[in-house]
């Protein structure tokens, strides 16, 4: 199985002595991909939204989360909210790289999903950080009732340098749509404190209209200057594989989350 | 919020704002850049290029990193090579994809990094895990180098690529982000051309070499094959930090040596704006 060729040791495969930077190369490595968990849902819990606004409104959406877990399967994202707003002010004040900041900030998504996983224990869910994902993630799902993740993904301080600016561009709407896409997930559901997306920031606003649905491609096209979810999980969109769709629901709102799982039209859905 | 006198005029901003506001993020950019290591050196030995051709390349190239450290400090990182290509390919025909790719690939830069560290520990150079990463100055400062895996730890969190299933973001990417991330004085990176052709000289001999170019004309190029990873360019073109990357042949004796000293061998990549 190993051959000796222009001085390397190789190992014999497809992609033997191929440089991976080939186009031609990289345009065959192509195959239906199988899903590793279908029938899991991935519920990602706003920071700034839903997590800083404490008990009135985490407590009712925790409820609805335990309610629809005699029918639905769910891993929980958990984002980071004021507190990494205030370490970013701080860290680049100090003239702190991207991937330093985005090393913070993650400790702060980590904190917020191990008060949820605390909230959630009772209901037989666990709290797992991004190496248990990797190697347990299935284990504590069929042993456990569901799981808790912190939603930044675990890139540190190898965060992509973002195009514009120093924020870390991959926070927690980026890091749960991965986890969708890498597991084949069933849905990948936003809980935000508005009802989805909208023409224009409802906050500041009155008249922006609320978006049905709408592809990302169409959403990158339009550059509306502030979105309820990351930009760059739009990019991402444009090349998933599996993670064919996003949906945003309004967590304050008693009764959209149940809604979303069932399949139903509510909030906006972003397609891929 | 907006009278905290604790917060700076940005920090009401990030505080109060929306993340995702372009005016935000482009206020962002009037902050001072710290430079983290600004001594230290970033090498990246080749996977496929270095360490599957064993002793007769490894060897020689150990023996010059010993005798740099005296000199220079350096993170040295691994590529990854043959058995990555194996995995990938028996993967991609398992449907697998792409963060299970770059998982599995992690393995193999892991192994290759295990492996020089072998060969450097009578020197006292310690190999670190990502997690280790907060140490390394330590032992930059006691022992002139580290090694650690190229890959970046993206694990199931890689990104999916424009075509394919192979992880865009792989060894030669994770060496780039943390010569980026520490301000860097040189990220080198070792392999077994001369530097970068028109075309793969192992395969086209009519190929002209480059021996100093900007990253923007070689995007521009559109060249269907590189001596880089194209995520390492599309970084570089937006990087604050690192303003050029360097490519030698790490089967001529001399070339680290000569890169880590400041002499233009092999190939040079720049930015707009960086260092003539």
């Amino acid at each position: 199985m190993s051959t000796q060729q222009g001085g390397a040791q190789h190992v014999q495969s497809s992609l033997m002595r191929e440089s991976l930077v080939d186009k031609n190369v990289i345009a065959r490595t192509e195959s239906q991909i199988v899903p590793i968990l279908p029938d899991v849902n991935v519920i990602q819990i706003g920071g700034r939204s839903i997590i800083d606004r404490g008990s009135s409104a985490l407590k009712p959406l925790l409820d609805e989360i335990v309610a629809n877990q005699p029918r639905h399967r769910m891993v929980i994202g958990v984002g980071s909210g004021v507190r990494s707003r205030h370490v970013y002010s701080v860290g680049l004040d100090l003239g702190l790289p991207t991937g330093a900041l985005a090393t913070l900030s993650a400790k702060d998504a980590a904190q917020n999903a191990y008060m949820v996983s605390c909230l959630l224990a009772q209901h037989g869910f666990v709290y797992l950080e991004a190496p248990f994902v990797v190697q347990l993630l299935p284990a504590m799902l069929a042993a456990a009732r569901g799981a808790v993740f912190n939603g930044i993904p675990p890139y540190a301080l190898w965060e992509h340098p973002p195009a514009v600016g120093k924020l870390p561009p991959h926070g927690s709407d980026a890091g749960s749509f991965l986890v969708a896409e890498v597991f084949g997930a069933r849905s990948l559901i936003f809980i935000k404190d508005v009802d989805g997306l909208y023409t224009a920031d409802p906050k500041a606003n009155p008249q922006a209209e609320l978006i049905p649905e709408i592809t990302a491609a169409e959403l990158l096209q339009r550059e509306i200057s502030t979105l309820p979810i990351e930009p760059s999980v739009l990019k991402l969109m444009t090349h998933a594989r599996q993670a064919k769709s996003i949906r945003i629901v309004n967590g304050l709102i008693h009764g959209n989350l149940t809604r979303a799982l069932a399949g139903e039209n509510v909030g906006t859905l972003i397609r891929a | 919020m907006d009278d905290n006198p604790i917060l700076t005029a940005l920090g009401k901003r990030l505080v109060s704002g929306s993340l995702s506001d372009a005016a935000v993020m482009q206020a962002t950019e009037a902050t001072p850049n710290y430079s983290i290591l600004p001594w230290v050196n970033v090498v990246k030995i080749g996977g496929q290029s270095i360490m599957d051709r064993g002793r007769e390349a490894v060897y020689p190239l150990v023996e010059e990193i010993v005798s740099n450290l005296g000199q220079h400090k350096m993170i040295l990182g691994t590529g990854a090579g043959t058995r990555a290509r194996h995995i990938y390919s028996l993967a991609i025909d398992l449907g697998l994809p792409v963060g299970v790719l770059t998982v599995l690939g992690t393995a193999v830069a892991w192994q290759n990094a295990q492996m020089l560290h072998y060969l450097l520990a009578q020197h006292g150079i310690p190999f670190i895990e990502p997690e280790g990463f907060n140490t390394m100055p330590h032992y930059l400062m006691e022992r002139s180098a580290v090694i650690c895996q190229g890959m970046p730890p993206y694990k199931l969190w890689e990104q999916n690529p424009d075509k394919g299933r192979i992880p865009p973001q792989r060894t030669d990417t994770g060496c780039f982000l943390i010569a980026e991330v520490f301000a860097a004085r040189k990220m080198i990176f070792v392999k077994d051309e001369d530097g970068l052709y028109t075309a793969d000289p192992k395969k086209d001999p009519k190929c002209e070499y480059i021996p100093r170019i900007s990253v923007e004309e070689l995007l521009a190029l559109d060249l269907n094959d590189l001596i880089v990873e194209r995520a390492v360019l599309e970084f570089l073109a937006r990087a604050r930090n690192v303003k050029e990357i360097q490519f030698v042949n790490g089967l001529k004796r001399g070339q680290l040596t000569a890169a880590l000293n400041g002499e233009p061998v092999g190939t040079i990549i720049y930015r707009n704006g960086g260092a003539q």
